[in-house]
């Protein structure tokens, strides 16, 4: 079942990733576009060496694999995108944003809580290190996706035209994590999460690209 | 006997190195980087055979897992030297990436080739010869173009070039996966199906052109 979930997460991320290529390289679009496309791209090649993983050797052991990376470059990708391209454009470091600025830092607080739960459940191992590792970069990406997501609109709409692509980026993160949360549990739970994983993989370049089209509207 | 990867790197390097001084800045450039490269090899052989003795010879995990992760590391501190000392122009970044990861495959080959001597074919040069120097190629020009921004976009070359050394890391772990197991021809098409759509986006960009005047 893993397989075809796993295989179902990788074609999902294709779909993704090669609709945002086809509508993002064909002529000059943003940076900001580009690199949450190849964000995409690197959960596809994330999953798909977990699928091969599967398929090779019939299981996936505890012990980490490089297919983590994928979101851990997802995620850095997204940060890059929002701390190297779009926060300058959205927060000037003004006082008046700094209640936003602290509001935003409850997402890697809830991030830090759910690792640290996990910590206390299942004991320090290799399992929760990795998942220490990828929540720290969760924790950096989500950060931004929060700010972006509550700050007051002074950009000429540029915030309010981002903020479904935010959202789905801070629910992708929490499937992530409760994907290695459920491991243990019934499988029911894995299922619904890596489906709505699925789904968001589908939609984060429709939505997108729905944003990005008010840019210049 | 000596380690053959020790007489292997000597006879390539000494041979390349004595092209040098005969050729213009540029081109002797490329060739500095591919020895690099070469060298990197060395270098990685002898970390990995660490990593082998640590992992209990688990040869499957530590090349589809730990490998991939040293090697794209190991391959990337060059490209940053050079873009810190010499120029992050992506039009000479990207060229000596390349040759960084060509010469890490030219040694890995010719390892592979001493080790295996009795079993090695035509076609499995030619399997070797596209399959691992596109791959090493095409992982360090990924993480070049990230490289590239050292300058120009600070904040985007440190997460940026982590971003795309994870894709390198993963792309190249994933190649390793599917040699070693019975879908290895679809290893090997990867590379090249890769290498033709890079190739065409560079030539886009003008990258391609300003290899071809550099050479």
């Amino acid at each position: 079942m893993y397989l075809y979930l796993s295989l179902a997460m990788t074609v999902s991320a294709a779909i993704g990733f090669g609709y945002g290529l086809f509508r993002f390289f064909r002529d000059e679009s943003a940076l900001y576009v580009r690199m949450i496309v190849f964000g995409i791209g690197c959960a596809m090649l994330g999953q798909l060496f977990q699928t091969l993983l599967l398929l090779v050797t019939g299981e996936l052991d505890d012990r980490f694999n490089v297919g983590t990376l994928g979101i851990i470059g997802i995620y850095l990708f997204f940060f890059s995108a929002n701390f190297g391209q779009m926060d300058s454009i959205v927060d000037d470091g003004s006082p008046k944003f700094r209640k936003t600025r602290i509001i935003a830092l409850a997402a890697p607080l809830v991030v830090a809580a759910i690792w640290v739960a996990v910590v206390v459940l299942a004991g320090f191992n290799e399992a929760t290190i990795t998942l220490g590792v990828v929540a720290l970069f969760l924790a950096l990406a989500c950060y931004y996706h929060l700010k972006h997501l509550i700050i007051e609109d002074v950009s000429f709409g540029l915030v309010r035209s981002l903020r479904s692509y935010n959202l789905l980026a801070l629910i992708y993160a929490l499937l992530c994590i409760l994907e290695v949360v459920f491991e243990g549990l019934p499988e029911v739970f894995t299922v619904i999460v890596c489906v709505l994983e699925c789904a968001v993989l589908l939609l984060f370049v429709p939505v997108l690209e729905r944003g990005v089209k008010k840019w210049t509207t | 006997m000596d380690n053959l990867s020790y007489i292997a790197f000597i006879a390539i390097t000494v041979s390349l190195s004595l092209m040098l001084p005969l050729m213009e800045k540029k081109v002797r450039r490329l060739v500095i980087f591919m020895i690099v490269g070469i060298s990197s090899c060395l270098f990685i052989s002898e970390l990995n055979n660490i990593f082998l003795e640590l992992f209990k010879e688990d040869t499957f995990y530590v090349t589809t897992t730990i490998t991939p992760v040293t090697e794209e590391v190991v391959k990337m501190l060059p490209i940053i030297y050079l873009a810190i000392v010499v120029s992050d122009d992506r039009r000479i970044v990207i060229p000596n990436a390349f040759a960084v990861g060509v010469g890490f495959a030219l040694l890995e080959n010719v390892v592979i080739l001493i080790q295996n001597v009795e079993n090695v074919t035509i076609l499995w040069a030619l399997v070797r010869g596209f399959g691992s120097g596109l791959v090493h190629g095409i992982c360090t020009v990924m993480v070049g173009w990230g490289i590239s921004y050292i300058r120009k976009r600070r904040k985007l070359f440190y997460c940026g070039t982590f971003a795309l050394l994870s894709a390198a890391i993963i792309y190249h772990a994933i190649y390793n996966l599917l040699v070693q197991s019975d879908y290895q021809y679809v290893g090997i098409l990867l590379p090249i199906l890769t290498y033709i759509p890079i190739l065409y986006f560079l030539k886009k960009k003008g990258i391609k052109a300003s290899i071809v005047s550099e050479v």
